[in-house]
């Protein structure tokens, strides 16, 4: 008995002893992006170590600001983001809902065909997709370039498909007999009742958007229409900056979602582990 | 019954719009673009121009070469590293386990362009911590940004820092489904604990490490945020452009859709075939 | 009018029938019970008269109406599932009234039907209780109290009773039987339980394989079943079945002989069916009505397996010489152990004949 909890013991060392400077590089980067957020630029480029945090966070942020309107950007991404995830979220659940619980014709084609985008990466219609919404739509630099486009993510429809496919049928039939029309069914009934699986998917959805990258960059370039993270990206590239200022907009790109996943971590990886046991 | 199934074309139709007009459309049409002259106005078709110049194509070949070495350098060290802290991370002796999810899952929470801003910070030859950490242990500044191996290095470094986490918290839950049973009939037949994991846990995480292999290449083909921002648009030089940067640079800066296109055509086909390859190479034995 | 009618009703799923033809008339106010085997069709059969599934062939008729193509709303129907199907996530109240909401119906009317409703099945005081937080029995008296307020001419009970314990089956059975008296509306019940066939129906329906084998009030079936299936399902313990052979044919009378035991022969009153001598047949005699010895028309002695005593009844599993188990019921035969011998007596009018297709010989 002695002996097992002494090895018992000498294990557990080992785990946390190996974990725990894992973590710590793990995180190093971002600890460094909050302490270099609150550094004057000459503090961030001076020869010695610094690892904690200081006070020039506010100067910092009014250097961002006056480099470019970074939170006018915040505001048009936190639009867009919310938007994009109740629109997806809707538009996936009634697919999902169709395909999980109608038989119908050309369903499995369907099913096939969205199954198939997965795996095709999204550079083979990144350029028609730019051309259609930016010359022949004219829809450069608008909110609904933003929002539209990327509104057809595959995994949500799997999963809400998933959601819905593990409700029992007798609960529909029931409601059916009793005269309640389809729409109502969805809506009363589904819909609360996959709630969680919702919550999961909206939280994905919502993080997808918020970090989006590319697609911004392309369509919405001009500065009073950027995105957050384009907004912070422009900076990037530039001589003449203040990278106090980068970094106080990236910790600011990135609290409040730190924030949401350490409330709701469990939401979260419970959503990301099922996309993928899917 | 017929009047339901009205009602499910109903539910469906949104959604197949969207995803007819973005997705369906643009596959077609991107195939389509590539066999065509982009240079004049109007568009003509000119079969071989765009595919004939991407197989005689230095910066193609560059960047290809580029992304294929990501590829066979990254993937295969995340996903090692990533199960490795999956298997740490089910360990029932784990103590505050929420907090090293938390740590390694962070990553992929902060986001592209942040984290690329900081690693740009971070590796700064002159000033950045990386190399003064470094220089404290004796070793010489690294020309992060000047030299191309480096260059390769720091973008590999960031796509495992950022990736990780994301594909170990996958095959955590993959661990997480294997019944406690199995290890115990194997204890009782006294095999080792060691082997146990190699005859027992890898052969079950198979379809999940593979799961996760084919969307880590997936991504890695396409990878542009960090070439782009980290090592200022594929520098030194092209040394770290990856197709995914060639791509851009061709649609969106030379406004040459028609060999974009083929890229893009390209870089799908090949995210396809080793995807397939992946598949094929770990199918279950019959 | 809430008669029921089923002419020639079909049922495919693709190439394969799996309701062959079925025929039925329920008159108003008819308790009927569909029974058999799993598999044989019967909640099929109600799911097409509820209106859930397609009718492949033939016609269904609701107070006179064609129905075939009719919404299960429109059709005077309301349906108690096997799992109850409560919405989770609506109280007592919510779960009664949600069809009546849905359809816009006045709050009034409403009310008032919810609180008849909830009177009847004496589940007032749950109002606002979740499903979750009811009993096996009190979520079947919620989903019982959503079907009464459709006020519908029929009403449809898919094995209701499946899902709850034994002694909760009983109550509830009682329960609905009384609710029938109460309310007077055309019932129709499925169930593989032929206890619940037996004791709820006015007419039982016996289903297997797609095909109604019987149709008739409970103690026809008893006593006198069509075929050697409705014999050995109505009636528990199931009833006994022995190989027998004709021995002798006479006008009115039929002998057989055991084929185990050749020098038991008993004559039975059959009139109007044709056999041979030698042809083989089934004897059917339940484990209730063996005599004692020398108080029946033969005599058999069996070699005793295995008794059970059950206080006032007993169960004897016994042989037959020819090597056939057969069960006995008898009260009070406790000093019957195993591995007795024991003489019974077989009564000519309680015992069945069947041809070797298992058809009724009569």
């Amino acid at each position: 008995m002695k002996s097992k909890s002494k090895s018992t013991l000498i294990r557990s060392i080992a785990l946390h002893g190996l974990l725990a400077p894992l973590a710590i590089i793990w995180l190093f980067p971002i600890w460094m992006m909050f302490v270099f957020s609150t550094m004057p630029d000459y503090g961030i480029f001076s020869p010695g170590i610094v690892l904690t945090p200081s006070t020039g966070f506010m100067d910092n942020f009014r250097n961002l600001q006056a480099d470019t309107n970074f939170v006018g950007a915040m505001t048009i991404s936190i639009v867009v983001a919310v938007v994009y995830t109740c629109l997806s979220v809707l538009l996936t659940s009634m697919a999902g809902w169709a395909l999980a619980r109608y038989q119908f014709a050309g369903r499995s084609g369907v099913i096939g065909i969205i199954l198939g985008t997965i795996t095709l990466p999204y550079s083979v219609v990144i350029i028609p997709q730019f051309i259609m919404v930016a010359r022949d739509f004219g829809l450069a630099n608008t909110w609904v370039a933003l929002i539209v486009p990327p509104l057809f993510n595959s995994l949500g429809v799997l999963f809400m498909r998933q959601a819905f496919s593990m409700m029992p049928g007798e609960l529909f039939d029931a409601a059916r007999v009793e005269g309640v029309k389809e729409w109502q069914i969805f809506l009363r009934i589904a819909l609360p009742l996959a709630r969680p699986t919702m919550a999961a998917l909206a939280i994905i959805l919502f993080l997808a958007s918020w970090n989006n990258y590319l697609w911004p960059l392309l369509i919405n370039s001009r500065p009073g229409m950027m995105t957050a993270p384009v907004a912070l990206g422009t900076l990037i590239g530039l001589t003449r900056v203040s990278w106090g200022g980068i970094m106080a907009g990236a910790v600011m790109l990135t609290a409040p979602i730190l924030i949401i996943f350490v409330l709701l971590q469990r939401h979260f990886i419970a959503g990301i582990a099922a996309g993928a046991i899917k | 019954m017929r009047l339901r199934n009205r009602s499910a074309y109903a539910f469906l139709a949104p959604y197949l719009l969207v995803f007819a007009a973005f997705w369906v459309w643009p596959i077609i049409d991107s195939f389509l673009i590539s066999f065509q002259n982009t240079r004049v106005n109007p568009w003509t078709f000119n079969l071989s121009l765009n595919w004939g110049r991407l197989f005689g194509d230095p910066a193609f070949y560059n960047a290809l070469e580029n992304t294929l070495i990501i590829l066979i350098v990254q993937v295969p060290v995340m996903i090692t590293l990533a199960t490795v802290m999956a298997v740490l991370l089910n360990s029932p002796l784990l103590k505050a386990r929420g907090i090293f999810r938390f740590a390694f899952f962070a990553p992929v929470v902060v986001g592209e362009v942040a984290y690329a801003a900081v690693f740009r910070l971070m590796f700064n030859v002159d000033f950045g911590i990386i190399n003064k950490l470094l220089g404290g242990v004796g070793i010489a500044p690294v020309s992060w940004f000047a030299d191309s191996h480096a260059a390769m290095v720091l973008i590999v470094i960031a796509v495992t820092w950022r990736w990780a986490g994301y594909n170990a918290i996958i095959i955590l839950s993959g661990l997480q489904s294997i019944p406690e049973d199995v290890y115990e009939a194997a204890t009782l037949d006294r095999v080792s604990r060691f082997k146990q994991f190699i005859h027992i846990t890898l052969p079950l995480l198979k379809p999940i490490i593979l799961f996760c292999v084919v969307l880590s290449v997936i991504g890695t083909m396409q990878l542009f945020t960090e070439p782009y921002l980290i090592t200022n648009r594929g520098g030194p030089g092209g040394g770290t452009e990856t197709l995914g940067l060639l791509l851009y640079r061709q649609a969106f800066q030379s406004t040459n859709f028609g060999y974009a296109s083929a890229i893009a055509y390209t870089m799908a086909v090949l995210a396809v075939a080793i995807s397939l390859l992946n598949l094929w190479v770990g199918r279950e034995p019959k | 009018m809430a008669e029921l009618s089923l002419t020639n009703i079909v049922k495919r799923y693709g190439s394969l029938e799996i309701i062959h033809g079925a025929n039925l008339e329920v008159k108003d106010g008819e308790f009927v019970v569909f029974v058999g085997p799993s598999g044989c069709g019967k909640s099929t059969l109600l799911r097409m008269i509820a209106g859930l599934e397609d009718i492949s062939g033939g016609e269904l008729k609701i107070g006179g109406r064609v129905v075939n193509d009719v919404e299960p709303a429109d059709r005077g129907i309301a349906m108690v599932f096997q799992s109850y199907a409560l919405y989770p996530h609506l109280t007592v109240e919510q779960n009664l009234n949600f069809g009546l909401r849905m359809n816009g119906n006045p709050k009034a009317d409403t009310d008032r039907r919810v609180k008849q409703a909830a009177e009847i099945l004496q589940i007032t005081e749950l109002m606002q209780r979740r499903p979750k937080q009811l009993s096996g029995g009190q979520r079947q008296r919620v989903a019982i109290g959503r079907a009464i307020v459709r006020e519908p001419q029929i009403f449809l009970f898919d094995e209701p009773l499946s899902n709850l314990d034994a002694e909760l089956r009983v109550q509830m059975r009682v329960e609905i039987s009384r609710l029938h008296k109460k309310l007077g509306t055309t019932m129709i019940y499925v169930t593989h339980d032929q206890t619940e066939a037996m004791t709820l129906a006015d007419k039982i329906v016996v289903l297997r394989g797609g095909n109604i084998e019987q149709v008739g009030a409970p103690l026809d079936l008893y006593d006198d079943p069509a075929n050697q299936f409705v014999a050995g399902f109505v009636g528990s313990p199931k009833m006994n079945f022995l190989q027998a052979e004709v021995a002798d044919s006479q006008q009115g009378r039929i002998a057989v002989v055991l084929k185990g035991q050749r020098d038991i022969r008993l004559a039975l009153p059959i009139t109007s069916a044709k056999v041979e001598i030698g042809q083989p047949v089934t004897l059917g005699v339940r484990p209730e009505h063996f005599l004692e010895a020398g108080r029946g028309d033969v005599d058999m002695t069996v070699d005793v397996d295995v008794a059970e005593h059950l206080g006032n009844t007993s169960y004897i599993y016994a042989n037959v010489e020819g090597g056939e188990q057969i069960v006995i019921e008898r009260e009070e035969s406790r000093n019957t152990g195993n591995r007795d011998k024991l003489t019974v007596a077989l009564s000519a009018a309680k015992t069945f004949l069947f041809d070797s297709a298992g058809n009724r010989l009569r």
